[in-house]
C-alpha cells in the first residue's frame, strides 16, 4: 500500500496543488481572432483584431467576422479592453496575421514584436505586413463582414507558389532586425472601390526598428532576387525575331566581400536566374538565344541596381548579403560588422548576373 | 469445528479415499450418485463365477463396455474352465478385449479411474480389481477458429479434449523432442492440465518455475481461463495480459519453435504460450502467411492504433478544453462551430461518449448474434446521429471517440486490447485534469507500470528494453523477410537461438 501511497500523493499534488496546470477553457464560447491590427492613437496605441467569418451552429448560417477595437495606452491593455468587447471570450491564440499601420513602422515597430514575442497566447509565427498609405485598421475594415483573414491567408499561400510577393513572419522580422539591424516586410494597401481590395504595395525597409521607406516597382523585384525568393515574373524582350516572353522561375544570388587589409573594398554579388520561355514566334537560337540572353541580364541587373540604390542610400542591408560574404571572412567581417551599415553604403558594388534559359 | 477454522486454509487430503479396496467401499463412495452402475455377469453362464462390473454411466461408452468387457465375460467358455485361481489373470493378461489393463488394491485410484471413464471389474471373493479404459470420446469436432480467423492458412482449431489439442499440435510437430507432462489442477474438479515444450529449444527453468506453480495451484476447480492465468502470472493486479492465447495449433507450434513453453487446460479451447512479452499481442496467425512487406505494414498499423485507442480521447480533451492554439485554425472553427449549441463541457461528453460505447458494445455481445448487431446499429447510428442533431453531443467528440474504439479492435489480443480500453479513461481522466501535462503524467505511468511487469521472469517490455546485452531474434514492430529471421528472441532464454540454416 505504501508502495502506491507516494506516487498517487505526488499525482495528486501535481494536479490539484500546483498552480502551473492550465485552466480548462471551453471552445463553443471562443472568439477566434485571426488577424489584429495596430495603429498609434491619441491614447497610446489602437489594436483592431478581426475574427472572419464564423458559423453558428452545424448547419447554421454563417455570421459576420466580429472586428473589435481598443485605444489604450500599452497593448495589453488595448487587448484586456478587447476581451470585455464581446460576448465570448476573445483567444488571441489563433492571431496569424498582424498588420502594422504606416505610422506606427514611422514611429517604430519593435514594442509591438516584444508584446508578440513575450505574450503567452500570442507569437512571432504571425505573418507580418505593413499598410502603407492606410492605417491597420482600415485596412482590417477593407474585407467588410468577410474579413480579412481569407485574402491574406490567399496572398500568403500564393508567395509560398511563387506568384506573390515575398511575405515574413513576425519572428523572421524581429531576428532580421536583432542581427542585421534593417529588415524588408511586405506592404499592403487598401485599393479599389472605396478600399475594398488589399493590394500588394511592394516591402517597406525597417532601419533599426523604423521605417526607412518603401521599394516598389523594379526595386522591390531587385529586393526579392537579393534575398534569393524571387517571385515568378515575365519578362517581354523585343529580339530581331520578334518578342519573346520568358518567365522567372528562381534566382539566386551569393555575394562576396573584397579586402585589403581588413578593410572590405568591394561587394561583388552574382545573381543567377533561371528562366523560361513562355510565348514566342519563332524559337530563338544560336545568335538570338544569346542575345535574350544579354536582355534578360540587363533587365534583372537594373532591377537589382535599383534594390540597391535605395537600399545603399538608407544603408540598410537587410537581405544580410554582407553578413552571408563575412562568413567566408569571419575574422575580418567581425571587425566590420559593427560599422557595416555604415561601410554597405560605401563600398563599391559589382553585379554579375547569369541567365540560364530553360 | 469453529467458523474461523471451518475458514481457515487446510491441506488437500491424499489419498481423498484412503484404505483397501473392496466393491461394498466402492459403492459407499458412489452412493448418491445416481449414474454409478454396476452389472453383475455369469461368466459363461456358470452362476457359480460371477463378476462385477462398476462404471459411470455417461463416462464410460456403451458400445465398449457391452463388446469389449460384457460379451467376452458372458460368452467366452474359457473363462468358466479356467481354474479359478488362474481367472484373475487370464481377464489381467487378454481375456478382454482392452487396450489397458490394470489390478488395483485402494479404492482411490478406481473412484477417480470410473469417473475418467473407466470400468472396474470385481471377481467373486476377491477385493482386488481390473480397470480397464472405456471411455467415451463424445466431444465438440475441431472447428474453424472464431476469434483468429484465418484468410491465408490452417482453419483448424483449439477444442475443449485435452487430448484432441496435444494431438493436434503432435501432428504439425512430429519431432519426438516434443514434451507433454500433465499436471492435475482443482481439488474437486480434478482437470488435467498439459505442459508443452521441445526439448532442447525452450528455457528449462521456465519449464520448471511453470510446473512449479501448476502444482502450487489449490482451487477447487479450473472453470475458467482466468482460474489458470490469475494464479500463474506474476501481477495479477495489472490488466495487461501475461499470457498471450491462441485458438490456432499453427500459432501455437509457432510459439513453441520460438521457444516458449505451451499449456493445455482440459474443457477451454485454447492454448497458452509462455513466457508472454508484449510484442505477442501484436501478433497475428497471418503475420507469415503474408508478403513480409504487406505483414510489416499491418504490424505498424495495429502498433498504431494502440496509440490512437489510447491517447486520441484524452488527447482531444487536452487539445480542446487546455490547449486550443495547438489546433489548426479551420478545424478549430469547426469545433467551435459544432460546439456552440451543445450543453455539455467537452470532458462531460467525453466520458459520456466513452462510457456509452462500453454500454452498447457490452450490449451487442451479450445478446445473441442478430440482435447484438441490431443493437449496435441502434445505439452507434440512429441514436448517436441523433444526439449529434439535438445537440447533445459534438460531432468530432462523436468522430474522436469513434475512432479510438474502432481502432481498438485492430488488436489482435481482446484482453490487450481490454487493458487499454481501461487505460484510455484512466487517460482521458487524467487529460481533463491537468491537459497535455495530466496526459503526459499518465502516459509516463503507463510506461513505468509495463517496464515493472515480468511473466516468468523475463520482461513484459522485453523485446524493447533488454539492451544490447540480451541479443535480439528479429525487429518487433515490423517482420523481415523469413529467410532473415534465423534467430529466435534472447530475452525468452532459448537454449537454442538458431532457427535456419
Amino acid at each position: 500500500m505504501k508502495k502506491y501511497f507516494t506516487p498517487l500523493l505526488i499525482l495528486c499534488l501535481l494536479l490539484t496543488g500546483c498552480s502551473g496546470l492550465p485552466t480548462a477553457r471551453e471552445m463553443g464560447d471562443m472568439a477566434l481572432l485571426r488577424t489584429l491590427g495596430v495603429d498609434p492613437s491619441p491614447a497610446g496605441v489602437a489594436v483592431t483584431g478581426s475574427t472572419g467569418p464564423r458559423a453558428k451552429g452545424l448547419q447554421g448560417d454563417g455570421e459576420p467576422a466580429l472586428t473589435l477595437s481598443a485605444d489604450r495606452p500599452s497593448l495589453s491593455a488595448a487587448c484586456l479592453a478587447m476581451q470585455g468587447q464581446s460576448d465570448s471570450f476573445v483567444f488571441f491564440g489563433y492571431v496569424d496575421q498582424l498588420l502594422i499601420g504606416e505610422t506606427l513602422a514611422e514611429k517604430g515597430v519593435r514594442p509591438v514584436l516584444d508584446y508578440f514575442s513575450r505574450d503567452a497566447e500570442l507569437g512571432l509565427g504571425a505573418q507580418l505586413w505593413l499598410v502603407r498609405g492606410a492605417s491597420a485598421r482600415d485596412a482590417l475594415s477593407a474585407g467588410g463582414d468577410e474579413g480579412i483573414d481569407t485574402r491574406l491567408e490567399t496572398i500568403q499561400n500564393d508567395s509560398k507558389m511563387g506568384i506573390a510577393n515575398l511575405t515574413r513572419t513576425a519572428g523572421e522580422v524581429y531576428t532580421d532586425l536583432l542581427e542585421l539591424g534593417s529588415a524588408y516586410v511586405p506592404a499592403l494597401s487598401p485599393a479599389g472601390e472605396g478600399g475594398a481590395v488589399l493590394a500588394e504595395q511592394g516591402y517597406g525597409v525597417l532601419k533599426g526598428d523604423v521605417l526607412a521607406g518603401f521599394l516598389e516597382g523594379e526595386a522591390a523585384k531587385g529586393l526579392e532576387l537579393l534575398a534569393g525568393g524571387s517571385s515568378a515574373d515575365v519578362l517581354d524582350v523585343e529580339l530581331p525575331e520578334g518578342p519573346v516572353s520568358v518567365k522567372v522561375t528562381s534566382a539566386c544570388t551569393k555575394s562576396r566581400l573584397e579586402f585589403q587589409g581588413d578593410v572590405p573594398s568591394a561587394l561583388k554579388l552574382t545573381c543567377k536566374v533561371e528562366v523560361r520561355l513562355s510565348e514566342y514566334r519563332a524559337r530563338p537560337a544560336g545568335q538570338g538565344l544569346e542575345s535574350l540572353r544579354t536582355e534578360v541580364a540587363r533587365l534583372e541587373r537594373v532591377r537589382l541596381e535599383g534594390a540597391l540604390e535605395q537600399l545603399r542610400a538608407w544603408g540598410t542591408d537587410c537581405t544580410g548579403l554582407g553578413a552571408k560574404a563575412g562568413m567566408l571572412h569571419p575574422a575580418r567581417w567581425q571587425g566590420v560588422q559593427a560599422d557595416w551599415p555604415e561601410r554597405f553604403s560605401q563600398v563599391p558594388v559589382e553585379i554579375q548576373v547569369e541567365v540560364r534559359i530553360l | 469445528m469453529s467458523r474461523q477454522e471451518a475458514n481457515a486454509p487446510h491441506p488437500r487430503k491424499e489419498p481423498r479415499f484412503p484404505g483397501p479396496l473392496s466393491l461394498a467401499r466402492l459403492e459407499e463412495v458412489f452412493s448418491d450418485c445416481v449414474d454409478f452402475s454396476k452389472r453383475e455377469v455369469f461368466l459363461h453362464g456358470d452362476s457359480q463365477r460371477r463378476a462385477t462390473v462398476c462404471y459411470i454411466d455417461g463416462q464410460a461408452r456403451t458400445e465398449r463396455l457391452n463388446d469389449y468387457v460384457l460379451r467376452p465375460l458372458a460368452q467366452d467358455p474359457m473363462l468358466a474352465s479356467v481354474p479359478e485361481g488362474e481367472l484373475f489373470a487370464l481377464l489381467e493378461r487378454g481375456a478382454l478385449y482392452a487396450q489397458a489393463a490394470k489390478r488395483e488394491t485402494e479404492v482411490d485410484p478406481v473412484a477417480f479411474a470410473l469417473i475418467n471413464g473407466s470400468c472396474a471389474l470385481f471377481l467373486e471373493g476377491r477385493d482386488d480389481c481390473l480397470v480397464f479404459p472405456v471411455a467415451t470420446e463424445e466431444k465438440r469436432s475441431v472447428g474453424e477458429p472464431e476469434n483468429e480467423p484465418a484468410l491465408k492458412g490452417a482453419r483448424d482449431s483449439f477444442v475443449e479434449s485435452l487430448r484432441t489439442n496435444t494431438s493436434l499440435v503432435r501432428r504439425r510437430m512430429r519431432a519426438p523432442e516434443l514434451k507433454i507432462r500433465e499436471h492435475i489442477v482443482g481439488r474437486q474438479s480434478l482437470t488435467p492440465v498439459d505442459v508443452l515444450w521441445i526439448d532442447g529449444i525452450a528455457d528449462p527453468d521456465t519449464v520448471a518455475l511453470l510446473e512449479q506453480r501448476l502444482d502450487a495451484i489449490d482451487i477447487d476447480g479450473v472453470e475458467a481461463a482466468g482460474n489458470l492465468e490469475e494464479y500463474l502470472v506474476d501481477a495479477g493486479k495489472s490488466p495487461f495480459p501475461m499470457m498471450p492465447y491462441t485458438q490456432r495449433p499453427d500459432r501455437f507450434c509457432q510459439g513453441l519453435l520460438e521457444g516458449r513453453v505451451g499449456l493445455f487446460a482440459d474443457g477451454i479451447p485454447l492454448g497458452w504460450l509462455l513466457p508472454g512479452t508484449i510484442d505477442q499481442f501484436f501478433k497475428t496467425g497471418q503475420d507469415r502467411a503474408y508478403h513480409w512487406l504487406v505483414a510489416s505494414a499491418l504490424s505498424a498499423i495495429r502498433w498504431l492504433c494502440a496509440l490512437i485507442t489510447l491517447l486520441v480521447p484524452g488527447l482531444y480533451i487536452a487539445l480542446v478544453t487546455f490547449h486550443p492554439e495547438a489546433i489548426p485554425p479551420k478545424l478549430a472553427l469547426s469545433i467551435v462551430a459544432a460546439k456552440q449549441e451543445v450543453p455539455f463541457s467537452t470532458i462531460f461528453e467525453v466520458l459520456i461518449m466513452l462510457l456509452a460505447f462500453e454500454v452498447i458494445q457490452e450490449a451487442g455481445l451479450r445478446l445473441p448474434g442478430p440482435i447484438g448487431a441490431t443493437v449496435s446499429i441502434l445505439g452507434g447510428l440512429v441514436v448517436g446521429n441523433a444526439a449529434v442533431e439535438a445537440h447533445i453531443v459534438s460531432p468530432a467528440v462523436l468522430i474522436a471517440v469513434a475512432i479510438a474504439g474502432v481502432a481498438g479492435y485492430t488488436m489482435p489480443s481482446q484482453d490487450f486490447g481490454n487493458a487499454l480500453r481501461l487505460w484510455r479513461f484512466l487517460l482521458a481522466i487524467l487529460a481533463s485534469l491537468g491537459g497535455l501535462t495530466g496526459l503526459a503524467l499518465g502516459c509516463a505511468g503507463l510506461i513505468y507500470h509495463l517496464a515493472g511487469l515480468e511473466s516468468f521472469g523475463v520482461p513484459y517490455l522485453a523485446p524493447f528494453t533488454t539492451g544490447t546485452r540480451v541479443p535480439r531474434g528479429h525487429p518487433s514492430l515490423f517482420r523481415l523477410p523469413l529467410p532473415r529471421m534465423k534467430w529466435r528472441d534472447g530475452p525468452v532464454r532459448t537454449q537454442n537461438r538458431r532457427n535456419q540454416r
